[in-house]
């Protein structure tokens, strides 16, 4: 058995990690789960010098970011929210072609004067005298939002931590407006909501991202080319 | 803060004293407000870039909590306290840990954790008189401490807003340039969004009937109407009066003149003003005199104050007025000054107040407070002072 020298993440659940296997599979390389089939340890059959962990997409944009992996399978808005110097600390290598989601702002339809970011500080105006308060925006993504409004100039709003659905804030007036993923759009009008017209913050998809602060053996980098060579000699997805 | 020395420790702990020696021979009481803070009362009051700065939590119960990041905030909070109906005058001062969030960058990152030490003045009728206590006292405070080398810069939000109340444009339009001052590249944009030279964020172009702006009721139901064919339910905290109001306001708009170019190019000849008090007073009275504009009341205050710093006995010869001074403070309404040192450019001012007549009523207060205030900080302080001795 040859020695392990590089460790390659891939989500550990639903569509994505479907994907993700599908798409080394074609690669070439299958990776299966050892041992329990709940476990989180996996191979790749082909290469015995890989380790696969299998990790939920968010843990794997924190390990990026310690190095404690080497390589992983994770959007692109994780790791832009989890990594303030992401340009620093990572180097995306390729978009994958699945996981598609845009991390939108959206505001209640019935908000018929709300069009575009540059309403929202008139509004936070507005609403201040009305209300005594700022507009609370309900939010997963407390850092993509808070350096997409400090670029855009709207500062009238206090993030309110989401836990589980965000899109539901504004209905039940724990929020007046949010910052989530949308992929079809379909959950923002079940619940009332509109994107702003320039309220698209980013268009994510999965990406294979590697960690610069992992240990980068001579070892790890071979193994690291060959996966490289091979990602990048299919095709890009659209 | 750093890890400190026993020495550094005794250094500030020495330096305190002797300033809160100063100040409550004044007539100041030493309070100490708690270190943590209900986090949303907090972040409600304070301005963008302490909100950003400020470190938040949540304890096991669910409370959201944040570490001070300045101490006007809790000093305001415990005057409340004492003072729930009848807002009596009062002067405190403090002295204590603050904790701001500071990017790593290499040699400019400022600590994390810095002391502060500060006077409150509340509810005190002679505004100027007020205004006067504090800036002398500070300066006192600082002069005593060993400092002699320094920088005073003053500003007046009064004067800006009287300055945009005396322009002749739409009240709305008065109030959006009032809110944005505290974001320049916002204020520049809605300036030349005003002025057509920027087209205004469109509007819905499906159009309903034109709203009178004068018949909030009859827009309402309009508006209300229009929701209803159309299958959009009102949802969340903002009302349809609210919904209706601003759709009015944006009508006006794009119907009404614009702002003139001259208009906007004297309130950013005003916004440029810097320089020696008196000399910038001059630029005042001749831009308003070119415009023809009336700001008579601001002007005598800002007047009356400088001569009032001069009986008391405060030099103003390395004192800058700077229109524009006093923009990253959300809290602050009229008055502002700071004092620098000659390294101030790296370190960061020594010390800084000003006039805040509103945040008490935000946190609760029955009736609009006064209130002026300085927070001095004692390790930059500390810093120049031994400097300068060496």
């Amino acid at each position: 058995m040859s020695e392990k020298t590089l460790i390659l993440a891939v989500p550990s659940k639903g569509r994505l990690m479907d994907k993700t296997l599908e798409m080394f599979a074609k690669l070439g390389m299958t990776i299966k789960k050892t041992g329990h089939e709940r476990g989180y340890h996996g191979k790749v059959v082909e290469h015995e010098e890989i380790d696969v962990a299998f990790l939920s997409a968010s843990e794997i944009a924190h390990d990026l970011r310690s190095g404690r992996i080497h390589l992983g399978v994770t959007g692109e808005d994780l790791v832009r929210e989890t990594i303030a110097d992401h340009h620093k600390r990572v180097t995306f290598i390729k978009p994958l072609g699945f996981g598609h989601a845009d991390v939108i702002v959206a505001v209640p339809i019935s908000w018929l004067d709300v069009a575009t970011v540059a309403d929202l500080e008139d509004v936070a105006a507005q609403f201040q005298k009305y209300h005594g308060r700022r507009l609370r925006l309900a939010t997963k993504y407390v850092n993509l939002t808070g350096r997409f409004f400090a670029r855009n100039g709207f500062f009238g709003y206090r993030i309110v931590g989401s836990l589980g659905a965000t899109e539901g804030a504004p209905a039940n007036s724990s929020a007046e407006l949010i910052v989530d993923i949308t992929s079809t759009g379909e959950t923002l009008v079940a619940n009332h909501l509109k994107i702003l017209k320039d309220g698209v913050i980013l268009k994510s998809q999965a990406n294979l991202v590697a960690s610069r602060s992992a240990n980068w053996t001579s070892a790890a980098i071979d193994t690291r080319n060959k996966i490289e060579q091979r990602i990048l000699a299919v095709k890009a997805p659209e | 803060m750093k890890a400190e020395t026993a020495q550094k420790f005794e250094a500030l702990e020495t330096l305190a004293t002797e300033l809160r020696e100063t100040f409550t021979k004044a007539g100041f009481e030493p309070v100490a407000p708690a270190i943590l803070q209900p986090a949303d009362i907090l972040l409600d009051c304070s301005g963008e870039a302490l909100r950003a700065r400020t470190y938040v939590f949540s304890d096991l119960d669910g409370n959201e909590l944040c570490l001070r990041p300045d101490l006007t905030v809790p000093t305001a909070r415990l005057y409340l306290e004492r003072n729930p109906t009848v807002h009596e005058e009062a002067r405190y001062c403090y002295n204590g840990p603050t904790f701001r969030y500071s990017p790593a960058d290499g040699k400019n990152t400022r600590p994390r954790e810095f002391r502060q030490m500060g006077l409150e003045l509340y509810a005190m009728n002679d505004r100027l008189a007020a205004e006067a206590e504090i800036f002398k006292l500070t300066i006192d405070g600082i002069e005593k401490a060993g400092l002699t080398d320094y920088k005073i810069r003053i500003g007046d939000l009064g004067l800006f807003t009287a300055f945009i109340d005396a322009i002749d444009m739409p009240p709305r339009w008065r109030t959006r340039l009032k809110h944005h001052f505290w974001r320049p590249d916002m204020f520049h944009k809605l300036l030349r969004e005003l002025s057509g030279e920027d087209e205004a964020s469109t509007l819905p172009k499906n159009g309903w009937p034109k709203l009178d702006p004068k018949d909030l009721l009859g827009g309402m139901l309009i508006i209300s109407t229009y929701m209803r064919d159309h299958k959009i339910p009102l949802i969340g905290t903002r009302s349809l009066e609210e919904i209706t109001k601003r759709l009015m306001d944006r009508q006006l708009d794009t119907a009404e003149e614009r702002l003139s170019k001259e208009k906007v190019q004297l309130i950013e000849d005003y916004l440029a003003i810097q320089g020696p008090p008196r000399a910038a007073m001059a630029r005042i009275i001749d831009l308003t005199d070119k415009a023809d504009i009336n700001i008579a009341k601001a002007f005598k205050r800002f007047e009356k104050r400088l001569d009032l710093f001069k009986d008391r006995g405060i030099e103003m010869k390395n004192t800058e007025f700077s229109a524009e001074f006093g923009r990253s403070f959300e809290y602050y309404t009229g008055f502002v000054f700071q004092i620098e040192a000659p390294n101030s450019q790296e370190i960061g001012p020594v010390a800084g107040g000003g006039r805040y007549d509103g945040l008490l009523k935000k946190l609760g207060a029955m009736e609009k407070v006064r209130a002026v205030g300085c927070a001095i900080h004692t390790e930059r302080l500390l810093t120049v002072v031994e400097g300068e001795m060496e």
